[in-house]
């Protein structure tokens, strides 16, 4: 065999017996350490020397004001005046979509037919259709009957489960079979 | 002109890193038998497979499809959702086992014949390289001769070869996360169209050629952790690529050494760097049958077979790794099978846990459904468990779910008063037209009913 190349040289510790080469780490290596000093004193220029970047708390705070102004345009959907949902109501878009939503979760107290106890007595929930109201019959009230419920009666509060858009479309259905300026009769509670 | 003198492989270093750090480039020969040709046949079959699998089509899907915009994973034929990421867990529990178990009886045999590095650099850019700059030592030559015209362009053409492959990989690799006809529309668009996309692909691309054109065998050694695992896998009684110190005829003509495509001299032992892919079995062979001598000086062998001992298949070790894979299988089979298309979950609605007056006890439910299948499902619930004079409202329609679609509905169940009796378990079930069923349990409460 051709005289093997010198045996690398040894480091002077000893652990156990145990001895390592004073072996050098690839170049290429040594290239990544160096790029990511590179980054990290770019990195902390950026943020927190220059302070071009936001830093944590500042983009948490950005990201949570961001949530808060989504929820703010959602909830908009919830402050619906009188007018407007009339004229949602008159939308066949709209109140399809809260057709679709009536029928999924409403039917089961208020009928198909959205005449509840007038249709059959066993039904559990009201009437929608006649002009004789329980919780107000304006269409602002409605949306609040729905958003909040009647829980000792058993009226969901639909607020969490279905969100201001879906509550505000079915109202818009309800409110499809009325028309503004009919009268509202009070009923006794 | 000659070659500069090629590198001489220590145990004590590593071959590609010389002393000052630098980078030892090895220019492996080329090497014929069987081995080579066995390896060669099998990663023809890994790469038809890697890259077929986009084409081929089952159930109206590619047969590997993970389309991470809808979350939505087709393996197969079968669909995963995003819930049903927690699979990965033994999916990854299961390769890992099985890996220890291979490699506990044939030592680092993916690492050579299987692997997509090997098989991709060994089997498509090195032939590449190899068909254009020609056999080992005509490429050591090239890499020492001074820059010329014609070096120019030859490393031109090298290079552009390489990018142009490592573009095709990446874009059927893409294809893999996006489908193909997909990836042929993004194609044709303008890259200003999608630059995230072209971004991510260039960068991709780039990747692959930086690996395969100069990293290459620096991923084994020093970045893959497999290697450095196979110490505590492997035993005197694994298959290992070994040299037969007994023999004692080895006429030192490096062959083995010149076909290392990790640079290491295989006559030194078992070493980290081996990735087992038997080059200096074959090249050992041809040598010993052109002096017609027994081949075998270099071979398959397990330390114990090549010390003259007869090898153990059969040892605690392998026993331990093939219980860890049958239990890893098994898990891994029961969770596959535990997947349903759909998620349906029951509560009882916001407000009271019940409502009751004169005549009657009303629970009411909320019913969840999520549709996992990647197109619409109309499901039909049903209320069971039910003694007579139950009646349930919301349920008279079918919810028809659009793909990844999640609604809810509201179930009014109500009981006579006079017929109510603690401890009654409905069973929501929820029927998909595709012939599925789901179904959960829930209590019915009323008046005195002791809440669990």
């Amino acid at each position: 065999m051709t005289p093997p190349p010198p045996e690398p040289e040894l480091r002077p510790h000893t652990y156990d017996g145990i001895q390592e080469y004073n072996g050098r780490l690839p170049n290429w290596w040594l290239w990544t350490l160096y790029a990511a000093i590179l980054f990290a004193i770019g990195y902390w220029s950026w943020y927190q020397w220059l302070r071009l970047g936001l830093d944590g708390p500042a983009r948490v705070t950005r990201q949570l004001d961001e949530i808060e102004a989504q929820k703010l345009a959602e909830s908009a959907a919830a402050h619906l005046d009188d007018a407007t949902l009339w004229a949602l109501s008159r939308n066949p878009v709209v109140v399809a979509a809260g057709r679709r939503t009536f029928e999924s979760n409403c039917v089961a107290c208020h009928l198909p037919s959205l005449r509840g106890k007038s249709e059959n007595p066993a039904a559990i929930g009201p009437d929608l259709t006649d002009q004789i109201w329980i919780h107000g019959g304006r269409p602002t009230q409605v949306l609040h009957t729905v958003t909040t419920g009647v829980p000792v009666k058993g009226m969901p509060t639909w607020g969490p489960i279905l969100g201001p858009q879906r509550i505000s479309e079915v109202v818009a259905y309800v409110m499809s079979h009325h028309h503004e300026g009919e009268p509202i009769v009070p009923a006794a509670p | 002109m000659s070659a500069p003198a090629p590198p001489q492989p220590t145990r004590a270093t590593v071959t590609t890193i010389r002393a000052d750090g630098s980078r030892q480039f090895l220019y492996p020969a080329d090497v014929r038998g069987r081995f080579s040709r066995a390896r060669r046949l099998v990663a023809g079959l890994f790469i038809a497979l890697y890259l077929s699998l986009p084409w081929i089509r089952i159930g109206g899907y590619p047969a590997v499809f993970l389309d991470v915009a809808h979350r939505r994973f087709h393996l197969l034929g079968r669909v995963f959702a995003a819930q049903d990421l927690w699979l990965i867990f033994f999916l990854i529990s299961g390769v890992g086992f099985g890996l220890f178990f291979v490699t506990a009886m044939l030592g680092r045999i993916w690492c050579g014949w299987a692997c997509p590095q090997t098989v991709f650099l060994d089997h498509v850019y090195r032939r590449w390289e190899r068909w254009l700059d020609g056999d080992g030592v005509q490429r050591r030559e090239l890499a020492a001769a001074p820059w010329s015209a014609g070096k120019v362009g030859r490393r031109a053409a090298k290079h552009a070869g390489y990018l142009l492959i490592s573009a095709v990989l990446t874009h059927l690799f893409l294809a893999y996360y996006v489908s193909l006809p997909v990836v042929w529309s993004l194609v044709r668009a303008a890259p200003g169209a999608h630059w995230s996309i072209f971004v991510f692909i260039a960068l991709a691309t780039g990747a692959l050629y930086f690996n395969f054109a100069w990293f290459r065998e620096q991923l084994c050694i020093v970045i893959c952790p497999y290697g450095r695992l196979q110490s505590v896998l492997t035993d005197e009684h694994t298959l290992t690529i070994g040299y037969d110190t007994a023999r004692g005829d080895c006429i030192d003509c490096l062959r083995c050494v010149r076909v290392c495509p990790t640079g290491i001299d295989i006559r030194q032992g078992l070493q980290m760097e081996c990735i087992g892919c038997a080059a200096c079995v074959d090249a050992c062979d041809e040598v010993m049958d052109r002096l017609a001598r027994p081949r075998g000086l270099v071979r398959y062998d397990s330390l114990a077979g090549l010390g003259g001992q007869p090898t153990r298949w059969i040892r605690p070790r392998v026993w331990l790794y093939a219980g860890l894979l049958a239990a890893g299988a098994t898990a891994a089979a029961l969770a596959f099978a535990s997947v349903r298309p759909a998620v349906l979950s029951v509560s009882r609605m916001i407000g009271a846990p019940y409502y009751f007056d004169r005549d009657s006890v009303r629970n009411q439910i909320l019913v969840r459904l999520i549709n996992k299948r990647p197109d619409p499902v109309r499901f039909t619930l049903t209320v069971s468990g039910l003694p007579p004079g139950f009646v349930v409202g919301g349920n008279d329609r079918p919810l028809e779910l659009a793909p990844l679609q999640e609604d809810v509905r509201l179930l009014v169940i109500s009981e006579p008063r006079a017929h109510f009796a603690s401890g009654a378990v409905l069973v929501i079930g929820a029927d998909d037209d595709r012939g599925d069923r789901l179904a959960r349990p829930i209590s019915f409460l009323g008046p005195g009913t002791a809440l669990p």
